[in-house]
């Protein structure tokens, strides 16, 4: 307990620090502004606004990316409420009860119970990392090479069974990541793999261009192929606060939500995303009458969105601890972490504890500044909802292209981002899902390198990893895992899950 | 996921789910490139991994994923493959190609294409991307291109420093004695805010007299 407390006021100390706090300010702001844009969610503008963190020192960048992720996050919620688009999957459940009440004059009421849900779900998942991450860090310094290989694996089982959709597919495309991350010169023996002989490719393909390129471009190439409907609400926004009726019958989801959301966010694979459908479903179940949800039930707006805000945060504590991405987005910051010389992991917090507890400080000063820059902005924001989508995406095209160029000087890059655009496009039209793919591309480098260590420590025997006690306990874990995700029984349920 | 269309109508089709089949074609497609490539690599064993040897597992992994979605969706229904939006599709990778070719100055061989920085490109690339929808208008577009591209370039040029020509070089290297980039940087940046807050009001003004004529 006592250094719990210490932890965090060093964390504290460093982000109360004025061009912390300034920092993390621009970061939620710039990431809400981007964010708000329909059609932008948040990897996309995570993706856009790295290369403006480039000149920051390694505390600081972080901190304003963490603002950048919640504000892209609130975002999209407040898309989801008042316009009816969800910017991505974790906000679809808010679009239901949200929308439904901003049609009814509530707009105003929904936007405050979301932010202040959000805040309260923000400050438990603050404490909840700040508890966890020090004894979950010093189990990760025990593993060794096969611990760390079995533990990605386990990790890429649970994204795929977590993701929706084809089960067959989800794996095929963490396979293509893999295999696009092998691209480029192997550090062990220095043979160049698969660059065409093309010296921009000598270290592989940059992940910024994989992201931006997939997340980025080929998004607008899909929404220039749909007609844009969009439902922007027309009346008042009415008064941010709820009333003390909705207050009231919100107090328990927020709870519940926030519990459901710290637990599914921790999980490997993009946990996340089930905890608001999570919540969604257990308010329904537990409403007296469950027949006001869809139409404009606070409940439903509640719970989920406090779910969805306390799994966005503590999806950091897998990376933070163990250096495992639980999802696209914390794969843009090992993205970003690795830019700046920061190999995400347990070293992170020994080596650096005041980068460490700086940005879990900084998580919930991002929170609080959501609430305080939301309520008073959404006026700002309905305006933003009004530009046409025409005049948007040529802006986000050109931020794309001068962001790629500025991070490593070269055209190529800007080439490759219409390359993997166009890939990215291709591939959701044959109804593939690139988010697994970004896994996978993440993780591939660490994969290789601890599955080549593994297989030198055991003289090359692959039964390595089913007798040593962690791993195969961790394998043991992902094969039932998939085996249950395989049942066609079970699968049809969490397909429900899905469709609600 | 995969919307079941109905039996009668594709009763007759061969591939029974086009979507999937080519989906799966394209990713044993992948799979083949890479192992062409992979082909003159070491695998090495097991115990003292070669270069070759993940990749090329998992290039047999996706091809064989590839296949099996190819040949399932031989047997059962599935969705239709929507149809692609070129004319979004061509526009956005040619404004992206633009703006690669000409942000910094290269050469290949006999071709020698000069830098235009971001103060030529990025208004271009716009214009161009702009065109990817039908409801494009040329008018507006340059209001957005002249008022965008100054503010980018303040932004990551003078206020972040990032590394990314913001001049055309033919306009640094006949600037007079004395005149420094970022003056030069500013002072364009704010004629071009000038022209695109014109062009706003003109169209502004303009739509505004079309909506009175139309009431007369």
């Amino acid at each position: 307990m006592d250094t719990l407390v210490s932890n965090l006021s060093l964390g504290f100390s460093v982000a109360l620090g004025l061009q912390n706090l300034a920092l993390a300010f621009l970061g939620c702001l710039v990431g809400t502004l981007i964010g708000v844009l329909p059609g932008v969610g948040p990897v996309a503008t995570i993706a856009m606004l790295l290369p403006i963190t480039f000149s920051l020192d390694p505390t600081g960048a972080l901190i304003m990316l963490a603002g950048i992720y919640y504000g892209a996050q609130y975002g999209g919620s407040t898309t989801a409420i008042l316009v009816n688009i969800p910017g991505e999957a974790t906000s679809v459940v808010t679009a239901l009860d949200g929308h439904a009440m901003a049609r009814r004059g509530r707009a105003g009421a929904a936007l405050g119970i979301a932010a202040l849900g959000s805040f309260f779900a923000g400050t438990v998942a603050t404490i909840f990392i700040a508890a966890l991450g020090a004894p979950l860090t010093r189990v990760a310094l025990l593993f060794g090479p096969t611990e760390y290989f079995a533990l990605m694996v386990m990790g890429l089982v649970f994204a795929v069974v977590l993701a929706g959709g084809s089960i067959i597919k989800a794996i095929a495309m963490i396979m293509l990541g893999l295999l696009l991350s092998t691209v480029g010169t192997d550090l062990e023996t220095g043979d160049q793999r698969m660059t065409f002989g093309q010296p921009f490719l000598w270290d592989g393909i940059d992940f910024a261009v994989l992201a931006m390129g997939v997340f980025g471009v080929s998004e607008i190439l899909r929404n220039l192929g749909q007609p844009e409907e969009r439902d922007v609400v027309r009346g008042a926004i009415g008064r941010l606060l709820p009333n003390r009726e909705e207050l009231r019958q919100s107090i328990a989801p927020v709870l519940r939500g926030t519990l459901l959301g710290s637990a599914f966010g921790i999980l490997p694979g993009n946990g996340a995303i089930l905890a608001p459908f999570a919540s969604y479903a257990m308010e329904k179940k537990l409403s007296k009458d469950p027949s006001r949800f869809g139409k404009g039930a606070v409940e439903g707006v509640a719970g989920p969105e406090s779910a969805n805000n306390a799994g966005a945060q503590t999806s950091f504590i897998p990376l933070l601890t163990l250096g495992i991405p639980a999802n696209a987005v914390m794969a843009l910051m090992v993205g970003a972490m690795t830019i700046h010389g920061i190999i995400p992991g347990p070293q992170v917090m020994t080596g650096k504890p005041s980068l460490f507890w700086g940005m879990i400080a900084s998580m919930w000063i991002g929170n609080l500044m959501l609430l305080i820059i939301n309520l008073p902005l959404v006026g700002v924001w309905v305006k933003l909802l009004k530009v046409p989508y025409r005049l948007l995406f040529p802006a986000i095209l050109v931020f794309c292209c001068i962001g790629i160029y500025s991070i490593n000087s070269q055209a190529t890059d800007v080439l490759l981002i219409g390359l993997f655009g166009f890939v990215g496009y291709l591939l959701t039209r044959f109804g593939f899902e690139p988010a697994p793919m970004l896994l996978g591309f993440v993780l591939g480098k660490l994969l290789e390198e601890n599955l080549r260590r593994a297989l030198i420590l055991s003289r090359g025997s692959l039964s390595t990893f089913v007798t040593e006690p962690i791993s195969a306990g961790l394998i043991i874990l992902s094969a039932l895992l998939l085996i249950v995700a395989i049942i066609p029984n079970i699968r049809r349920g969490r397909d429900e899950v899905f469709a609600e | 996921m995969n919307e079941i269309e109905p039996r009668q109508r594709d009763a007759g089709r061969a591939i029974k789910a086009p979507q999937n089949f080519a989906g799966g074609l394209a990713l044993a497609g992948v799979a083949g490139l890479a192992l062409w490539l992979l082909s003159d690599l070491n695998a090495g064993s097991l115990s003292e991994m070669g270069s070759a040897l993940l990749p090329r597992a998992l290039a047999i992994g996706v091809g064989s994923l590839g296949l099996i979605i190819a040949g399932v969706a031989l047997v059962r229904h599935g969705s239709a493959i929507e149809k692609t939006e070129l004319r979004g599709t061509v526009f956005v990778l040619l404004s992206i190609g633009f703006f690669a070719a000409t942000i910094s100055s290269w050469r290949i061989g006999p071709v020698n294409v000069p830098g235009l920085g971001l103060m030529v490109s990025a208004p271009f690339a716009i214009i161009i991307a702009g065109f990817a929808t039908p409801e494009a208008r040329l008018r507006e577009l340059l209001a957005l291109a002249f008022g965008l591209t100054p503010v980018c370039m303040l932004m990551f040029g003078d206020l972040l420093n990032l590394p990314i020509p913001i001049l055309p070089a033919f306009l640094i290297d006949s600037l007079p004695e004395g005149w420094s980039q970022k003056l030069v940087l500013r002072v364009t940046a704010a004629v071009m805010l000038c022209i695109s807050a014109g062009l706003f009001a003109t169209e502004r003004h303009l739509s505004n007299s079309t909506v009175d004529g139309k009431q007369d």
